[in-house]
């Protein structure tokens, strides 16, 4: 099978949530010779990108569709990397978690699992974070970028939110090491959102959110 | 005197009376009205009919509601553990399913009405049936057989479990599911509910694909509307989109009210229900906090211009969080009284 093919359906089998026939489709390639590094770089992150494009084109993609792809894409990402010739780069990193009150970790986790394929770090601070713990495990961890995922206005808009990791950030002179990067329900109900929390960028979703993260490395590493 | 009661018969028969029903969830803004936390609000069946009648009272719109907060359900299967926020509404702090075990232990009870879980619930519907019981329509909120799942073992494991299996786990857990939505339907219209809000977010194309829905969650709301009947439910994804099906839904169910998404295009809702039930238009509620007297009186009009021609139509609101102003709560019904007005039609607009 050709690349272009292999593109081809293994997309098919992401965009139909069917994640036996998008493993077989990777398992079939990796025994015609495909290199793991190709698999990851050629095949699961162009995956990611035509999603992204879809979603931008407006076309009928859905939140079942993001879920199956982060979690394939992460699935065999993990499955190749042991394989590459050489460790690969990795362009920065990330901590990222629900904020204060929040316990809804479904957005947490397909941003992650789309992380993983573009070679981003994540630390993976889990649900109802402080935003006190947000800022030290960034610093800990030299991120270049803190995620908070909110499924409710109250834990979008809330003090202990991410107005308050904006708050200690600027207290403590972070402002130009490390970005915030929002998103969740109430986002998408109000794309004037983020501004109002005071974060850098929002995502409109979980799969997009892993070029909005690239980006913002990108930004802080300028 | 016209009651909100008159006004929602009137808009499912395609009549016209002296407006659109206007249906307004507030729900934990019921605290605020008794200057309780949410926590104390919550406990006691009696305080959150108290607020429902005083906060319908002080409005004037045309709904109470007898949802303490989505939780609940998740209470009746025996969850422990609510977190309680003082500004928000209250979340599962302890799953019921944490293994694959869980689902094999978990018990559906006989009766929900006999449950500790369901007292006070019971307790604020037999109240608020007494003071508006046949003149204001009393919603209750039911959770369908395929977005349980989601309350008694988070999102991301239902999603795991829904789209990779065990297909054992999986089905003996919806059919569990499926026993309780139909149970607790019929306690809620023993208790004197009248609008039965059947939530499924999978229910929805912004969730599923179109070929999952029509393979897989269609079935699961047949089967559901099936056991229940359609009387008084009332179709919503809980803010997801679903023109897409709503045509399909209609045809296979019967179902005869949509609740629309704030996303969805309203004017194309209104175009595929064809007359054939009630739209419920649903404003965009989050944007109330910030939004200025204008923009909230131009949103309204702005419906009720997709939505009110050719009547069948319920203006509504979503989530409505705790943070919005009253000030713009009261703009936004005043807006939805005024625009709503079927003598704003031309005659020949009405069947």
């Amino acid at each position: 099978m050709k690349l272009e093919q292999l593109i081809i359906a293994y997309n098919e089998a992401v965009f139909d949530t069917d994640r036996d026939k998008a493993l077989q489709v990777i398992q079939a390639a990796v025994n015609n010779g495909v290199s793991p590094e190709e698999i990851v770089f050629d095949v699961v992150v162009p995956a990611i990108e035509q999603m992204i494009k879809s979603i931008s084109e407006d076309m009928d993609v859905n939140l079942a569709q993001h879920f199956m792809a982060s979690q394939i894409a992460a699935e065999v990402t993990d499955e190749m990397v042991p394989r590459f010739k050489h460790s690969p780069d990795i362009i920065g990193r990330i901590v990222i978690g629900t904020a204060q009150g929040d316990l809804h970790s479904l957005g947490k986790q397909i941003v992650t699992g789309c992380l993983k394929a573009r070679m981003i770090e994540y630390i993976d601070l889990g649900v109802n974070v402080p935003p006190e713990r947000f800022v030290d495990e960034a610093v800990a961890a030299h991120a270049q970028v803190i995620g908070i995922s909110a499924m409710m206005v109250h834990t979008a808009r809330g003090e202990d939110g991410c107005l308050k990791v904006r708050q200690i950030l600027e207290e403590r002179g972070l402002e130009d090491q490390i970005k915030i990067v929002v998103g969740g329900a109430p986002f998408r109900f109000d794309h004037d959102l983020y501004k109002i929390v005071q974060a850098d960028a929002w995502a409109e979703d979980g799969i997009t959110a892993g070029k909005v993260i690239g980006e913002l490395i990108q930004e802080v590493r300028r | 005197m016209i009651t909100g009661m008159d006004r929602l018969v009137a808009a499912i028969n395609g009549g016209t009376s002296d407006r659109i029903p206007v249906f307004c969830n507030l729900l934990d803004q019921g605290a605020l009205e008794l200057g309780i936390s949410l926590q104390e609000y919550y406990t006691h069946g009696e305080r959150v009919a108290e607020a429902q009648l005083r906060l319908r009272e002080k409005y004037g719109y045309d709904n109470v509601w007898s949802l303490f907060y989505v939780g609940k359900e998740a209470e009746l299967l025996g969850c422990r553990e609510i977190i309680f926020a003082k500004d928000g509404p209250p979340n599962v702090a302890d799953f019921v399913i944490k293994t694959p075990a869980d689902i094999h232990r978990l018990e559906v009870p006989d009766d929900i009405s006999a449950q500790p879980a369901f007292e006070e619930e019971l307790k604020c519907l037999r109240l608020l049936r007494a003071a508006v019981g046949g003149r204001y329509p009393i919603c209750a909120y039911i959770t369908a057989t395929m977005a349980l799942p989601a309350l008694l073992m988070g999102m991301d494991k239902w999603m795991e479990l829904l789209f990779m299996g065990p297909a054992a786990d999986r089905d003996e857990l919806l059919a569990k599911c499926h026993d309780f939505f139909v149970k607790e339907m019929r306690a809620y219209r023993q208790a004197g509910a009248d609008v039965l809000v059947y939530s499924n977010p999978f229910g929805s194309t912004d969730f599923v694909p179109m070929k999952f829905f029509m393979e897989r969650s269609l079935p699961w709301i047949e089967k559901d509307i099936t056991a229940v009947g359609t009387p008084g439910v009332v179709y919503y994804c809980g803010m997801a989109r679903f023109n897409k099906v709503i045509d399909i839904v209609l045809k296979r169910t019967g179902l005869g009210v949509y609740y629309l998404s704030p996303l969805d295009d309203l004017e194309q809702g209104k175009r595929i229900i064809a007359g054939r039930g009630l739209t419920c238009g649903v404003i965009n509620d989050i944007k109330l906090i910030d939004w200025s007297q204008a923009e909230i009186r131009h949103e309204v009009k702005r419906m009720m211009e997709a939505g009110l021609p050719g009547g069948r139509f319920l203006f509504g609101t979503g989530v409505m969080p705790y943070g919005i102003p009253a000030e713009n709560i009261r703009t936004m019904l005043e807006a939805a009284y005024e625009f709503g007005q079927y003598e704003k039609l031309e005659a020949p607009c009405l069947r």
